[in-house]
């Protein structure tokens, strides 16, 4: 059985499912399992496992991740499988070589790569641009003439060009085009960024000028809208990759067709986009006949013949170089620009530090399409911050005094625990003889629930005091308190607006208005209503639909020009549009927004439970005694509604203050310029992006504190663990 | 607190209100069946019509023919029900204990059990995946469900406990007078009565294991064994989503927590109240 993780697009999931087939015919005695996984879930995930000594025998994907695999000691050297006379065979750039973390003059192969793709090309609309334009400037005037408004209500009905404004990574064929790369070139090792030049600058005043002063984009575009845009043809051209043209040739209400991106008429530059290789690398896992049998399947899969399969099937551009003979190159006329693109194409550099560059310039890059900075100042923050974060990523901490002390603390608490809880501890077994049905009630749920957490508990603790990183995956060590020094004293987190602030205003926010809503509306919703069912029934939607879909189409909604939100604020109330998700504070609000219609019902539900508890002839009685409505539910519902609602108000603020889901999809994962963040998203950054298992295993200690801090006051002050009757 | 003789400007202030949240509840979920019924697998629409140009049932035709959507609902659906009878079970007697007796460690295990849900999901991935590993557990139910029960647990303790506070003790107490056990009177006297707690406790273990997918991800290796959340989220791909079929699979998700909702409703707003109880 070979397993393997594939990032395989969905409309091309058949042609591998196919391939594998033929394969397992083949080899009666080998059965091949694949797995799709999104990106960031099959690097995480991959991490996570190889680490734990499984996972898959092979990943198939993009090259951008393999630095960091093999930094990480995830994946082996397939030299063996593929001598330097089989290399030969690719064309250059489809196998990726990394120096070996042991031997920096050996080069290890980290991945045999079957395809190129992933490069942006001008993707127009022949109903409106008959001719695709070979500068900018007849680009500029394109996008000028195709931008109108049809009917004169002041909203552009087309745009002249949409691209993602979100990613840096479209922004690259504006900076190679006016000569800037992301690296210092000649690219040292290891690689240095280069954000900051003129020719950068130059780049982002272009891009700032075809918005704001040509006004051919619309004002904020991430890519959702940009796809949707160009689909329903509202837009003439749209910068995209390989990976959605086929959706667009396909569409009907369009005409779309694939052109090389023009040539910078300042410069005489092609703008060139980034190329990667795809492809399949060995789990270091993956030993013996396991590994044998997992890189025959990769033969098989790279071999001439699959790979003509391949081209006919999917148009794509093949790894090995006996291929491109193929006379589909000349007949077919996307495959003729995508192959056009590809050549003036730069190959992606395969570096831990590019995603640090990525993480380093995303946040100005949004800042200066938000019109919040200037080109000159974007750039120099750009620098700035990818060199932090490749200093941050490449960080290494040595074991510092403090691990004798921990130790010894450790071991003083515990002997202080078991004297002080001695007595404790007898009184316990004296108990356990005369409650015994006590605790053989509550002891099953507590054994389950134990069961699962403790060794996470001490496993997070552990590594908390660990220097688990990048540099330090699988060899890390217990090095002290550094990572909480580092936490206590991060302005991000601790600032008047910082982190903690936000994740507080978050957590009370919501919660008012989760049991608010939630109390309210089950007010409403007691005794005799007409229709009640069909209300109560309406009413839960918002917690029946999963949240992953329901928040995706909030942040649609709180679009800038499209959006319901927006829509109704302008024609029902006369509000001016707000920028929902462009500035930092309404970014904030609109995940607030989203979370509270996400979470009330609920708190409906139990609050309708809790009420069905309150004995009726205590308000029966109140009449008599001619309170007010507002007397009944002050003095009897809500505090007979306590002990039902005080255990979902804890959890729910913990839940609330732990919700990563909202904030990423609604923000998209902190945006503008990472302003959204609350902690536990702040955690999920630092260790994902930049793999600082340490610093987040840290941090989430702290959160952990906080809330049990909170936790124990609060329970304390409402006396939750008693009964109403006392 | 509704009744027949309530005034008439608090009857229609109640429509009102209960309709206005009607809708803010209802868009945006309208929002998502608008976006499955979309051709040409857009996410976003640049208007607000509900029922596109052009819609087409197109991709809830393709779940049932194209894709193992039947084989993951009933994956899904075996270890949602699986997880809401233990998760039920294992609280209405945990709850129960935590409720009625006072036993050394009843506050600290109480507080212990909320600690639980104070970690960040995605900082337990690691050791959670460790864990699976080292029990064999990867790529089965077992070790899924497990986690699950686990999670949903506190809340469900915690909330059943919640209702038999407020259940008078008098109850309890009338009924062994009368000559039950204490299991007895547990079963026919106090369960009953704590009805509503048990609904929400199975609609909340239910979504527990209906809708997580993070760590199903991690320990589910096979597509055919794959649960509902887990085959929607394959049709997401970064930047090449297939948002047709994204959209048609959470509206058909959603559709058996309604009617389980319908069903269990019934019994959240029962006769079963404390009525006739005098203290």
């Amino acid at each position: 059985m070979i397993t393997i993780w594939h990032q395989v697009r969905p409309a091309e999931r058949a042609v591998l499912r196919d391939e594998i087939a033929r394969y397992e015919a083949a080899h009666p005695d080998v059965r091949v399992r694949p797995l799709y996984k999104e990106t960031e879930e099959l690097r995480s995930g991959f991490q996570a496992a190889a680490f734990a000594g499984g996972g898959p025998e092979l990943v198939y994907g993009p090259s951008d991740v393999l630095d960091t695999f093999q930094t990480m000691g995830l994946i082996q050297d397939l030299s063996p499988w593929f001598s330097p006379e089989t290399a030969e065979e690719f064309v250059e750039g489809a196998l990726t070589y990394l120096p070996s973390p042991r031997d920096p003059n050996r080069r290890e192969l980290v991945q045999v790569g079957d395809r190129f793709g992933n490069h942006l090309a001008l993707v127009y609309n022949r109903r409106f641009i008959p001719e695709p334009p070979k500068t900018t400037d007849d680009l500029v005037r394109l996008a000028i003439e195709n931008t109108i408004d049809e009917d004169g209500d002041g909203r552009r009905d087309r745009y002249g060009l949409v691209w993602n404004f979100t990613e840096p990574y479209f922004v690259i064929p504006f900076l190679t085009g006016y000569g800037a790369w992301v690296f210092a070139e000649p690219e040292s090792d290891p690689p240095v960024p280069a954000l900051d030049t003129p020719a950068s600058v130059a780049a982002y005043r272009f891009v700032k000028q075809l918005r704001d002063e040509h006004r051919v984009a619309p004002a904020n575009c991430d890519y959702e809208l940009a796809d949707s845009l160009f689909k329903s043809g509202r837009a003439a051209m749209i910068i995209n990759g390989d990976w959605s043209w086929g959706d667009y040739l396909e569409s009907p209400a369009i005409d779309a067709a694939i052109a090389v991106l023009p040539m910078v008429s300042e410069t005489g530059l092609p703008m060139r986009s980034m190329v990667s290789p795809k492809g399949y690398s060995l789990n270091v896992n993956a030993q013996g006949e396991a590994a044998e049998a997992a890189m025959a399947f990769v033969r098989h899969m790279t071999s001439e013949e699959v790979q003509r399969r391949l081209v006919e099937r999917l148009r794509m551009l093949p790894g090995r170089r006996s291929v491109w003979d193929d006379p589909l190159f000349e007949s077919d006329p996307t495959l003729a620009a995508s192959r056009a693109q590809l050549e003036s194409g730069r190959m992606m550099p395969v570096a831990t530090e590019l995603r640090a560059v990525w993480d380093g310039m995303r946040p100005s890059y949004q800042a200066l399409l938000g019109g919040a900075m200037t080109p000159e100042a974007a750039a120099a923050q750009m620098q700035h911050d990818a060199l932090a974060k490749i200093d941050l990523m490449h960080r290494r901490i040595e074991p510092g005094r403090s691990v004798a002390v921990v130790k010894l603390v450790v071991g003083l608490l515990l002997a202080v625990a078991l004297v002080w809880q001695w007595p404790n501890f007898l009184a316990f077994v004296r108990d356990w003889r005369q409650n015994r049905i006590a605790y053989l009630f509550a002891m099953p749920a507590v054994v389950v629930i134990f069961a699962v957490i403790v060794f996470p508990f001490f496993y997070n603790l552990v590594l908390s005091l660990s220097d688990m990183s990048l540099v330090r995956f699988r060899d890390w060590r217990v090095v002290g308190l550094q990572n909480y020094a580092e936490v206590l004293t991060d302005p991000m987190l601790w600032g008047p607006w910082g982190v903690l602030m936000k994740t507080l205003v978050w957590t009370v926010v919501n919660v008012a208005f989760h049991v608010g809503l939630g109390v309210m509306l089950a007010v409403a919703l007691h005794g005799v209503v007409r229709g009640k069912s069909i209300y109560r029934l309406l009413l839960i939607i918002p917690w029946a639909v999963p949240a992953y879909i329901t928040a995706l189409t909030w942040r649609g909604m709180f679009d800038y020009e499209y959006g319901a939100v927006n829509l109704l604020l302008t024609t029902i109330a006369g509000v001016p549009p707000i920028n929902w998700l462009g500035e930092p504070l309404r970014a904030f609000q609109a995940c607030v927004i989203t979370n509270v219609w996400l979470g009330f019902p609920f708190m409906m539900v139990i609050a309708l439970g809790g009420m069905q508890g309150i004995p009726a002839e205590l308000y029966e009685a109140a009449r008599i005694d001619r309170a007010s409505r507002w007397q009944q539910f002050w003095h009897i519902t809500l505090p007979l509604l306590k002990p039902v609602l005080l255990p979902a108000i804890t959890l729910g603020a913990i839940w609330t203050f732990n919700n990563l889901n909202v904030i990423w999809l609604v923000s998209n994962g902190g945006e503008p310029q990472d302003s959204t963040h609350i902690l536990v998203s702040y955690v999920y950054k630092a260790v994902f992006n930049l793999y600082r298992y340490g610093y987040g295993a840290a941090l989430s200690m702290v959160m952990f504190l906080i809330l049990l801090t909170f936790s124990i006051l609060f329970l304390h002050r409402t006396k939750a663990t008693e009964s109403v009757y006392g | 607190m509704g009744s027949k003789h309530e005034p008439k400007w608090i009857t229609f202030a109640r429509h009102a209100a209960l309709l206005a949240f009607v809708a803010i509840a209802v868009y945006p979920a309208l929002n998502v069946f608008s976006i499955s019924l979309r051709p040409g697998n857009r996410l976003r629409s640049t208007d607000l019509a509900i029922i596109p140009e052009n819609w087409t049932f197109e991709s809830y035709v393709q779940l049932f023919t194209e894709q193992p959507f039947l084989r993951w609902l009933v994956n899904s659906l075996i270890v949602a029900t699986l997880v809401t009878l233990t998760g039920v079970t294992l609280a209405s007697i945990g709850g129960y204990a935590f409720s009625r007796f006072r036993f050394i460690g009843r506050k600290a295990t109480m507080l212990a059990i909320l600690t639980t849900q104070m970690f960040p999901a995605t900082m337990l991935l690691l050791p959670i995946y460790i864990l699976i590993a080292k029990l064999g557990l990867v790529n089965t139910y077992l070790g899924l469900m497990v986690f699950y029960i686990s999670t949903a647990l506190p809340f469900c303790i915690w909330q059943m406990k919640g209702f038999y506070d407020t259940i008078p003790a008098s109850l309890e107490e009338a009924a062994r007078i009368d000559g039950c056990s204490r299991s007895r009177a547990f079963w026919s006297v106090i369960l009953p009565l704590a009805t509503p707690g048990l609904v929400i406790t199975a609609l909340f273990s239910f979504m527990a294991a209906w809708s997580e997918y993070i760590v199903a991800a991690q320990v589910m290796q096979d597509e055919d064994m794959f649960t509902l959340p887990l085959g929607i989220k394959s049709f997401q791909a970064s930047l090449s989503s297939q948002w047709g079929l994204y959209a048609a699979a959470s509206i058909l998700v959603s559709i058996p927590v309604i009617c389980l909702f319908l069903l269990l409703s019934k019994y959240l707003v029962s006769g079963l109240t404390l009525g006739s109880v005098k203290e």
